[in-house]
C-alpha cells in the first residue's frame, strides 16, 4: 500500500513538474525599456539592467534584445561608484560591468522610439540591430519601467505613452505575423492599467500593482543615496536567480512567487488573450533562449564516399550527390559557356 | 468713417478671416494625409487569392521504340482527369506535347521518355528533368500506357505541386527546421576552438573547389554570400557535456551557448545560416558522446532555422592547420544540410530529383509570394481603416499600385501556355521576389507610425494657449463692438 501511494505520489510530482519546452517558438526576443532618466530614477535604470543581465544569462544573445535605457546613471557625477549600477545595497553585483550594449540611449527612449520597433517602420538607414527583427516564430519578452498613471506611462517626464498606443502596435504586429507570443511585464505605479487596453491574441500581462496604487522601491543604498530597486522588479529577480536553461519552473510558478506581502501592491495577470495555462509555459520560453539541437540522422558514409570515390572509376551512380552534381554541371559550363 | 464704425469693421474683418481663413487653413493644415488605396480591388483579390492563376508546365513525351502518334493527347486527357479528381486552391495543369528534339531540351525541360521493358515501371533521373516510363507489351495491348504516363507525372514528378495544391486544404508546409524563403542568404562559416591555440584551416581553397558551384547552382533560387571566422576560447560551454555518454537533445540544447554565434545584426541580409566547426578545449578533454571514426571525427547535428554545428571528439594539437582531407566530407555533408534548411528537403530524405524538386520549389514559391503580398496588402488596409488617425503618404500608394500590376505581371507570365521553361520561372520568382518588397515596403512606410491615441486632455492642452487667447479677444471684442451700438441707443433715448 505505501509502495502504491509512493509510486502514485512519484507520478503526480513527475506531471506536475514536467513542463515540456514549448516548440511552437524557434527563437527569443527581449525589448528593455527604461523610461525614466535622472539620478533620483536610479532604480529604473537598475531594474532594466537586471532584467537585461537574466535574459542574456538565459541565452538570448545581445543581437536578440533591445535595450532602451537613457544611461544617464553609470557616469552620473552623483555616482560614488562610477561606471558602476548595483540594484542591492550589498553592492555584490555590478550590472553595469559587463558587456551592456545599450541599443537607445538618451533622448532615443522616445515614445515615437518605442512604438517604431515594435511596428518596425523605420526609414531604411535604420541599422539592423536597433530593429525588432521578429517573426511568427518568436516569443518576444517585453519589460517596461519608470513612472506610470491610469492607462499611461511616462518618457523621461518630456510625454506619455498610453495603454491604447501599445494595443494597437501590438495589433499592428500580430496582423503582419510578427510573433508567436509576447509576454509583457510592466513595473510602474497603476501597471495593471497599462495592460487593460490589449485586444491581440497571445499576449500574456503582468503588471505591478492596480489601478490607483503605487508600485513601491525595495530599499535604498545609503552611499548611493537613492533607491536602487523596486519591489516588483527584485522578487522577479529573487525568482529567476533559480532559474537555469534547464528549468521546469513555470510563469505560473513565477505568478505564484509574488504576493501582497513581498510587493506591496496588488500584482495584476491577464491570460485571457494568451489561449494557454501558465502552469504549462516554461520561465525560459520567454526569459531564455532554448535552441533544439539535433543529431543529423543521415548515412555519413554516403558524403565520405560521394566526397572521395566521385572521381574514382567507381560508378558514380551510386555516390549522387549534390555537391558531386554541381561540379559536374559546373565543368560543363566552363567547358561549353 | 466713425470711430464705432470702424471698430466694428474691423472686428468684423477680423472674425470673417478668422473663420474664413484662418479655420480652413487650421483644418487643412492639421488634417492627416490619407491617400485613397484600392481597397475594394485588395480584397477581391484576397477574397479570391489565385483565382485568376492557372500555372501550365509543358511536358514533352517521346517514344524510342514505338511510335505512338497520338500519346500525348492521351496522355493529356489522363492528367486532366487525376488533376480533375483533386482539385484545390490552385489551379495548376501540365501541357503534353510531343517531344521535337530541334527545340527541346531535356535538360532544360520535362521529357517524359518511353521504354519498352519487361516490366513496368518509372525513374526519373537525377541530373535532368528527363522521366523514364517502362512499359511492355501487355500494357500497350490494354492500352494503359496513357494512364501509367499521367500516374507517374502527377504523383511523382510533380509530386510536390500535387500535395501542395492538389487537396482542400493544401498540404502542411510547416517545416520548422527551414527557414523562411529569401532570396538572398548569408552563410557564416565558423572554426571554433576552446582553447587560444594558434589554429589555421584551408577553408577559402575548399569552398572555392567545392562550395562555389553548389552556389551556382542554386543561384536561381538563392544568392549566397559567406564569410568565414575563426573563433578562439569558445567551444559553445561543450565542457559542461564531459563525461556525458549519451545525452538527450534536452541536455544538449540546455548545454550549448549559441548566443556568440547568433550575429544576424552583422550582416546585410535577412537570412542567415551558420555552420559551426567546433573543437573542444584541451581541458574538457575528449567529448564521450560524439560518435566518431578515425575518418569521421566528428558528428553534426541540426539547430532549427539556425544552421549546422559539427561537433568534434577531441580537442585540436597545437599549431594544427586544417586541411581539405578533414574539410571536404565537412562541405559534403553541410550541403546536403543546407538543402534542408533551405526547404528543398525535409527530414532525413535527400534530394533524390534535384532539378525537378528545385523547379517545383521556385513554382511553390513564386505562388506562396503571391500569396504572402496579397495577404501584406490587406493587412495594409485593414490597418488604415482600423486606424482613421494613420497617415498613408502617397508613396504608400504608388507602391501598391505597382504592386499591384507587377502581381498582374507575373499572373500572366504563370498563365502562358507558350512559356513555362526554366527560363519563365526564374523570371517569375524573381518578379515574385520583387513583388513581396514592394508590398512589405509599403506596409512599413515610415510615415505610418504615430501615436494614434491622444486623450481629449492632451489635445486641449496643445490647442487652448495657442487659439484660446486669440478666439477671446476677438470674440470679445467683436461682441463688444456691436454692444457698444446698442448702449449709445440706449444713452440717446434717455
Amino acid at each position: 500500500m505505501r509502495s502504491m501511494s509512493l509510486i502514485l505520489g512519484l507520478l503526480i510530482l513527475i506531471y506536475t513538474n514536467f513542463v515540456a519546452a514549448n516548440g511552437e517558438h524557434t527563437n527569443n526576443w527581449a525589448v528593455l525599456v527604461c523610461t525614466s532618466r535622472f539620478w533620483f530614477n536610479y532604480r529604473h535604470m537598475a531594474n532594466v539592467l537586471s532584467m537585461y543581465r537574466t535574459v542574456k544569462r538565459l541565452g538570448i544573445p545581445d543581437s536578440q534584445i533591445i535595450l532602451m535605457l537613457s544611461d544617464d546613471v553609470a557616469c552620473n557625477s552623483r555616482n560614488l561608484f562610477p561606471g558602476s549600477v548595483f540594484n542591492n545595497a550589498d553592492r555584490a553585483l555590478d550590472l553595469y560591468g559587463e558587456n551592456v550594449e545599450v541599443d537607445y540611449k538618451g533622448y532615443e527612449v522616445t515614445v515615437e522610439n518605442f512604438i517604431r520597433l515594435l511596428t518596425d517602420r523605420w526609414s531604411e538607414d535604420q541599422p539592423k540591430s536597433k530593429r525588432l527583427l521578429t517573426d511568427e516564430n518568436s516569443n518576444i519578452f517585453i519589460y517596461l519601467t519608470g513612472h506610470g498613471g491610469a492607462d499611461f506611462l511616462k518618457f523621461q517626464d518630456a510625454e506619455e505613452i498610453s495603454s491604447h498606443d501599445i494595443a494597437d502596435a501590438f495589433a499592428q504586429m500580430y496582423e503582419k505575423k510578427r510573433y508567436n507570443e509576447i509576454f509583457f511585464m510592466i513595473d510602474t505605479c497603476q501597471a495593471n492599467t497599462m495592460y487593460s487596453k490589449f485586444y491581440s491574441p497571445n499576449v500574456l500581462a503582468v503588471g505591478s500593482s492596480r489601478l490607483d496604487e503605487s508600485s513601491y522601491s525595495h530599499h535604498s543604498d545609503v552611499e548611493i543615496g537613492v533607491a536602487v530597486i523596486d519591489r516588483f522588479t527584485y522578487y522577479t529577480l529573487e525568482f529567476m536567480e533559480s532559474i537555469e536553461k534547464n528549468s521546469t519552473l513555470t510563469l505560473q510558478d513565477l505568478f505564484d512567487y509574488y504576493s501582497f506581502e513581498k510587493v506591496h501592491s496588488h500584482v495584476g495577470v491577464r491570460t485571457d488573450l494568451y489561449g494557454k495555462d501558465p502552469s504549462q509555459v516554461l520561465v525560459t520560453d520567454f526569459f531564455g533562449s532554448v535552441q533544439n539541437v539535433v543529431p543529423d540522422e543521415r548515412d555519413r558514409d554516403l558524403d565520405l564516399k560521394a566526397a572521395f570515390l566521385n572521381n574514382s572509376s567507381e560508378n558514380d551512380e551510386d555516390y549522387d550527390h549534390i555537391l558531386n552534381l554541381a561540379i559536374r554541371k559546373s565543368k560543363l559550363v566552363r567547358q561549353d559557356p | 468713417m466713425s470711430t464705432s464704425k470702424l471698430r466694428k469693421a474691423v472686428s468684423l474683418w477680423f472674425i470673417l478671416f478668422y473663420a474664413l481663413v484662418g479655420v480652413p487653413l487650421w483644418y487643412k493644415l492639421t488634417a492627416i494625409y490619407r491617400a485613397p488605396l484600392p481597397v475594394k480591388y485588395i480584397e477581391a483579390v484576397h477574397e479570391n487569392l489565385h483565382s485568376d492563376v492557372h500555372v501550365t508546365v509543358p511536358v514533352y513525351v517521346r517514344s524510342d521504340t514505338y511510335t505512338f502518334p497520338d500519346v500525348h493527347d492521351a496522355v493529356q486527357v489522363q492528367v486532366n482527369e487525376l488533376l480533375r479528381s483533386k482539385q484545390g486552391p490552385v489551379t495548376w495543369s501540365l501541357q503534353v506535347l510531343p517531344f521535337d528534339n530541334t527545340t527541346v531540351d531535356p535538360e532544360l525541360d520535362h521529357v517524359v521518355t518511353l521504354v519498352l521493358d519487361d516490366d513496368i515501371g518509372f525513374t526519373i533521373l537525377y541530373d535532368s528533368k528527363e522521366t523514364i516510363v517502362f512499359f511492355n507489351d501487355e500494357t500497350v495491348a490494354s492500352n494503359d500506357v496513357p494512364f501509367f504516363v499521367a500516374q507517374t507525372l502527377v504523383e511523382h514528378t510533380f509530386e510536390l505541386e500535387w500535395r501542395k495544391f492538389s487537396s482542400s486544404t493544401g498540404a502542411n508546409d510547416q517545416n520548422s527546421m527551414a527557414i523562411e524563403y529569401s532570396p538572398n542568404v548569408h552563410l557564416s562559416l565558423s572554426l571554433l576552438t576552446g582553447d587560444g591555440r594558434p589554429v589555421a584551416w584551408d577553408i577559402e581553397p575548399v569552398l572555392q573547389q567545392y562550395f562555389t558551384p553548389l552556389r551556382e547552382f542554386l543561384a536561381p533560387l538563392v544568392n549566397f554570400t559567406v564569410d568565414t571566422d575563426i573563433v578562439q576560447v569558445n567551444d559553445l560551454k561543450l565542457a559542461s557535456l564531459r563525461g556525458a555518454t549519451s545525452p538527450s537533445w534536452h541536455d544538449l540544447s540546455h548545454a550549448i551557448d549559441l548566443s556568440e554565434l547568433s550575429t544576424t545584426n552583422y550582416y546585410k541580409e535577412r537570412s542567415v545560416l551558420h555552420l559551426a566547426i567546433v573543437f573542444p578545449s584541451a581541458a574538457a578533454g575528449e567529448l564521450d558522446f560524439i560518435n566518431a571514426t578515425t575518418i569521421h571525427p566528428w558528428q553534426s547535428f541540426l539547430v532549427p532555422q539556425w544552421g549546422v554545428l559539427m561537433l568534434n571528439r577531441k580537442p585540436l594539437d597545437d599549431n594544427t592547420r586544417i586541411t581539405e582531407s578533414y574539410l571536404k566530407p565537412v562541405i559534403y555533408s553541410f550541403s546536403r544540410e543546407l538543402l534542408q534548411l533551405l526547404g528543398l528537403t525535409s527530414g532525413n530524405e535527400d534530394l533524390s530529383t534535384p532539378y525537378v524538386t528545385m523547379e517545383s520549389f521556385q513554382r511553390m514559391t513564386i505562388l506562396k509570394n503571391l500569396e504572402k503580398s496579397i495577404d501584406t496588402l490587406w493587412s495594409l488596409v485593414k490597418l488604415t481603416q482600423q486606424f482613421p488617425q494613420m497617415a498613408v503618404p502617397r508613396e504608400v500608394l504608388d507602391d501598391v499600385t505597382a504592386a499591384l500590376d507587377l502581381r498582374l505581371k507575373i499572373v500572366h507570365l504563370l498563365n502562358d501556355p507558350c512559356k513555362g521553361g526554366r527560363s519563365t520561372w526564374n523570371e517569375a520568382l524573381h518578379l515574385s521576389n520583387e513583388l513581396l518588397a514592394l508590398c512589405e515596403k509599403a506596409f512599413f512606410h515610415k510615415e505610418m507610425v504615430q501615436q494614434n491615441f491622444f486623450p481629449q486632455e492632451h489635445k486641449i492642452a496643445v490647442y487652448l494657449p495657442l487659439l484660446g487667447p486669440l478666439t477671446v479677444i476677438m470674440l470679445t471684442g467683436f461682441i463688444n463692438a456691436f454692444r457698444k451700438k446698442g448702449l449709445d441707443l440706449d444713452k440717446k433715448e434717455r
